[in-house]
């Protein structure tokens, strides 16, 4: 490594190494310093590269010059090894008391350097800034934007008395209906702002009391990322529910009122609540990553997991469902439809109640 | 520039960082994060350490109230919980009900749990469901106040490298079969066991660390073993049972640990090893050994002044040396000072023994002659300190006089007096 290619020899004799960051700036540093960062040591070591200019060691894109000082800096500090702990420490605390946007970059660039001590110190100084905090605060500090509803805040609390089997219901519910509505869409090629607020509005109101944020945070996606490539596909792919679909169209405020209405005097929400909050969760979770992150391609696994949705939830419904008959079909004529989500997850009555009875 | 500040900063940052901020806050701050924004909904349902302890405490004065709502916290936090769970420590003196605590360890012990860690109550103890012995990933197992009845097909815990048992009620043969089934075990802490007979097989073990009434201890398979704390309490039958006991019990205990490392022996301990103990019989030597440290050295004993000589001599390479004189004093006049010279060549030397700590002098004829003996054959000692104890104070500048005029083999050796302050 050192000899021949080596661009400079400094007069101590030690080899310095070139590293370039992703903004094309090239800066050379003490080998034996450079040699702390996991990352850069395999590179230098595996990859051969850095030893000149021309092939210096190209940094991970969140690297930067400003926060590759302070990696160095802590590099060259520790890599001496006579220091005591208490120096070390000391040296440490000093060096994270950074404001938080720093801190951000510098995190995030050490995680990918790999440079797992310089993580855990800003990890540590985040959390000393994020601890005792009120939201509010937090929000400021760190421009979180405030994008939740009122009615999403008070979630947690609404939690307790609901019934979860309603609220995975019109969840569901909600999605069909925005799936059937992309499809109109797509057909109605200038769709206008209008109808969709009144639509929003709607869902906001059974967001409010279902709970099921999905709901809205769904139709707002929609508007914000305007993709029409999926939607045919999965919309075509829902051939099954398309029923009940339909039967959403009609019935929504209806249904939901009269379901809803049967809340207070459920039979056994409270034991299976806990039982039920988990897969409601977990579809929330799942919506979240949809709706997030990679849309395009979740398409066919969008289908399936839909697919799946609707079983799981009619499985568990299937426990207390001739119960829910009745008292549905008190209140409706519509209730014969949804007799066919029912009648697929029969075989797994028995574990729904042995998971019931544990509790 | 203004755009730049306005950037939220905290949310795009990768989820192992997230992770590694959310875990160092209290687990009530990281729930709240849930509330701040759409993207941080759910980012604290993906951390993998949940530690529930005294800040997710409601504040009031009804105990029941507080106790209801810990529960309720905890049963929907593992319900809102996706992924995996690496660490739970729950460490209140609030007791939760027995089926809430059996139906969190059987949740936990389908999520991958590699540390569980339960010290809950004051006053009761719980007992362990059986899911807790069906974690395959448990690596660290911290128990305090429980029952354990390991069930017939329990086959180990074949990743588990520390066990912590404290006050735990298990039958004694499960306690051996427990330990002998778990082949990486790295550490292992017993803490107030009564009454036990314990036989040690870890092939892998590096620290254990011992502490309660202890009938018999045995180091069967230990060869690895760097680290040991014991604390023995005595009591009237135990200690009867002592004198009747046959067999070496240093060798039983030290004859296995060549690697060793640290000795630290608690009240009781150097009792313990006397019993059995032969005169001028060393087979194992302790290359490794560089820090002893004993409590309650009856120096009145010779069986336990012999044991304690057996260890240094033992150790060639002893650097710092503890030991702190038992309080209990006879009036026996007999001293066989003649024991100095006569079993003690003149030869033996402890060639890396620096520091010396003598605490709780009191003076006694074999003390002083220990410090003596030590000051003699010490040719690399920087430090001996001397800590008179407090029962004593009118002979202490005469000690003071006679230690200073023992010859030192170590031209580098200070001796300190040291008067603990009342």
């Amino acid at each position: 490594m050192s000899g021949g290619p080596m661009a400079i020899v400094k007069p101590e004799m030690k080899s310095y190494i070139w590293l370039e960051t992703a903004d094309g700036s090239i800066q050379e540093v003490e080998e034996e310093v450079a040699m702390f960062c996991p990352v850069i040591c395999r590179e230098l070591l595996q990859n051969g590269k850095g030893s000149s200019k021309n092939c210096a060691i190209s940094l991970p894109e969140r690297v930067n010059p400003a926060n590759l000082e302070l990696i160095l800096e802590f590099c060259r500090f520790h890599q001496v090894p006579g220091r005591s702990n208490k120096e070390r420490k000391k040296h440490d605390e000093k060096f994270v008391r950074l404001d938080t946007k720093t801190l951000c970059d510098l995190a995030s660039a050490a995680d990918s350097l790999q440079l797992r001590p310089v993580v855990d110190l800003t990890s540590r100084a985040l959390a000393r800034v994020i601890e005792g905090k009120t939201p509010e605060e937090i929000r400021e500090t760190f421009h979180l934007p405030d994008d939740l509803t009122e009615e999403e805040k008070l979630e947690p609390l609404r939690n307790m008395t609901d019934d979860p089997r309603i609220r995975l219901l019109n969840r569901l519910y909600a999605r069909k209906r925005k799936e059937l509505y992309d499809r109109k869409k797509l057909k109605n090629v200038d769709a206008e702002e209008e109808p969709r607020v009144d639509e929003r509005s709607v869902d906001d109101l059974l967001s409010f009391i279902n709970s099921g944020d999905q709901d809205s945070k769904g139709v707002r996606v929609t508007k914000n990322k305007k993709k029409s490539r999926g939607r045919k596909e999965q919309a075509r792919n829902l051939s099954s529910n398309n029923e009940a679909g339909n039967y959403n169209k009609e019935s929504n405020c209806h249904t939901s009122g009269c379901l809803n209405g049967d809340t207070n005097d459920g039979s056994s929400p409270s034991r299976n609540s806990k039982l039920q909050n988990s897969p409601s969760a977990m579809f929330s979770s799942k919506l979240d990553l949809d709706d997030f992150d990679i849309d395009d391609e979740l398409d066919p696994a969008r289908k399936e997991e839909i697919d799946r949705e609707v079983e799981d939830f009619a499985r568990r419904l299937d426990s207390v469902w001739p119960e829910r008959i009745q008292q549905i079909l008190s209140l409706g004529q519509e209730t014969r439809r949804l007799r066919p989500i029912s009648m697929n997850g029969n075989g797994s009555m028995k574990r729904c109640t042995a998971g019931v009875d544990l509790g | 520039m203004d755009t730049d500040l306005d950037r939220d900063l905290l949310s795009d940052l990768p989820q192992s960082i997230i992770e590694s901020i959310l875990v160092k806050v209290p687990l009530v701050d990281a729930v709240r994060t849930s509330i701040l924004s759409r993207k941080w909904r759910y980012k604290w349902a993906a951390i993998t350490e949940l530690v529930f302890n005294d800040t997710c405490l409601t504040s009031g004065h009804d105990k029941s109230i507080i106790s209801c709502n810990l529960v309720n916290f905890i049963t929907r936090c593992l319900f809102l919980h996706d992924g995996p769970i690496h660490k739970f420590e729950l460490n209140t003196s609030y007791s939760p009900a027995s089926p809430d605590l059996d139906q969190w360890l059987l949740f936990l012990s389908r999520k991958d749990i590699k540390e569980l860690i339960i010290d809950i109550g004051e006053d009761d103890w719980f007992r362990a469901p059986s899911c807790v012995f069906f974690c395959p990933k448990l690596t660290h197992l911290v128990l305090v106040r429980c029952e354990l009845n390991p069930p017939p097909n329990f086959k180990g815990f074949l990743c588990l490298k520390h066990l912590s048992l404290q006050q735990v009620i298990i039958p004694p043969h499960d306690i051996e079969v427990l330990i002998s089934s778990c082949p990486l075990l790295e550490s292992l802490t017993l803490s107030y066991f009564d009454s036990l007979e314990l036989t040690i097989r870890a092939p892998n073990l590096k620290y254990l660390n011992l502490e309660g009434e202890f009938k018999d201890i045995r180091l069967e398979n230990t060869p690895h073993l760097i680290g040991i704390s014991v604390a023995m309490y005595m009591t009237d039958d135990i200690a009867e049972h002592f004198e009747q006991c046959s067999g070496c019990n240093f060798d039983k205990f030290l004859g296995g640990v060549p690697c060793l490392e640290r000795l630290i022996g608690h009240i009781y301990f150097t009792k313990y090893l006397s019993i059995g103990n032969e005169q001028g019989n060393f087979p194992v030597t302790y290359q490794n050994l560089k820090f002893i440290e004993l409590y309650q050295v009856s120096f009145e004993d010779m069986k336990e002044l012999l044991v304690v000589l057996r260890l240094i001599v033992s150790s060639p390479n002893l650097e710092e040396l503890q030991i702190s004189s038992s309080s209990i004093t006879t009036t026996t006049d007999i001293y066989d000072l003649e024991f100095w010279e006569r079993d003690w060549p003149a030869d033996c030397t402890f060639g890396k023994l620096k520091i010396v700590h003598m605490t709780d002098f009191s003076g006694l004829p074999h003390e002083i002659a220990f410090i003596k003996f030590l000051l003699g054959h010490s040719p690399v000692l920087e430090q001996m300190i001397v800590a008179p104890t407090i029962y004593v104070t009118d002979k202490v500048v005469k000690m003071l006089i006679d230690l200073l005029t023992f010859r030192r083999a170590s031209p580098q050796a200070t001796v300190k007096f040291i008067q603990e302050p009342l």
